[in-house]
């Protein structure tokens, strides 16, 4: 069984990934190349998409937890 | 379309601060109203925010900066200042009959269902061949299929000049032909001068503005 901590860290990690994916969408968006969009869909996009599925997942085992 | 980027930034901004006060104090996602919280800033704004983001970066890969912005295009952007009526993408920029700032989306774009989507593709496969492979020179570059009519037609159709155009109608069977994108728009000793890099140092400029 997860601990409460174990479940805080997830989304600790979860958090900075989003805003990591944040921070890569909003200099792309400052910096306007080609390049700019490809890095912001690759990069950015990935790294939000890992925080809010790591998100999602610590949702879930914290219901099983409370199970 | 500055103030669409900054309202995008405020809010990328505002999502990154709470995250930060979610990283920092975790303690807070113990209530409900923190869970609340938590849900909205890790999933509703972050897709919020990369929906907003991806649709402002396709806005602005339809501007003609954006296109021009690679070294190879260079040569295109100035022959949309060609000071030569005959010569079709200059006439149509400098008289607005296309936006300007959308000059070459609107006439390189497939106004076709999903048509958009396709030159959208068309376009990443240029970044990828401009970073990763070898450009090709301005001159060798080509067009993936011959240009449709289509395109031209998505304005012109209708339209008086083009309808009742004294060479459109010459021959009754031009018309149909064109319409039917049987007879090119772009054929020889028609519409005929798109980019024509090769004769671009010889040619007369207009100056925008003066």
């Amino acid at each position: 069984m997860l601990t409460v901590n174990q479940l805080e860290k997830r989304r600790q990690v979860a958090g900075v990934l989003i805003v990591l994916g944040l921070v890569i969408e909003a200099l792309c968006l400052i910096w306007s190349t080609p390049i700019a969009f490809v890095i912001f869909v690759a990069i950015g996009g990935l790294f939000m998409f890992a925080g809010i599925v790591l998100f999602l997942y610590s949702l879930v085992f914290n219901l099983e937890a409370r199970e | 379309m500055l103030h669409a980027t900054t309202l995008i930034l405020s809010l990328i901004l505002f999502s990154a601060v709470v995250i930060g006060v979610l990283i920092a104090r975790p303690a807070i996602t113990a209530t409900r109203g923190g869970k609340i919280l938590a849900f909205v800033a890790m999933f509703c704004l972050p897709i919020f925010c990369g929906l907003l983001g991806v649709s402002r970066e396709m806005g602005r890969s339809k501007s003609t900066a954006f296109c021009l912005s690679c070294h190879t295009m260079e040569d295109y952007g100035k022959s949309l200042y060609v000071d030569d009526p005959t010569h079709i993408p200059a006439s149509h920029f400098q008289n607005h009959r296309v936006p300007p700032d959308e000059a070459c989306y609107s006439c390189h774009t497939s106004y076709a269902m999903f048509g958009g989507l396709k030159v959208k593709l068309y376009g990443l496969k240029h970044v990828a061949v401009y970073y990763l492979g070898t450009p090709p020179a301005p001159e060798n570059i080509k067009l993936y299929e011959p240009y449709n009519n289509r395109e031209c037609l998505h304005c012109h159709l209708g339209a008086k000049s083009f309808e009742e155009g004294a060479t459109h109608n010459a021959d009754p069977a031009t018309l149909p032909a064109i319409k039917s994108n049987q007879l090119s728009c772009i054929s020889s000793g028609c519409h005929d001068v798109a980019h024509d890099l090769a004769h671009l140092k010889d040619a007369k400029f207009w100056k925008a503005g003066t």
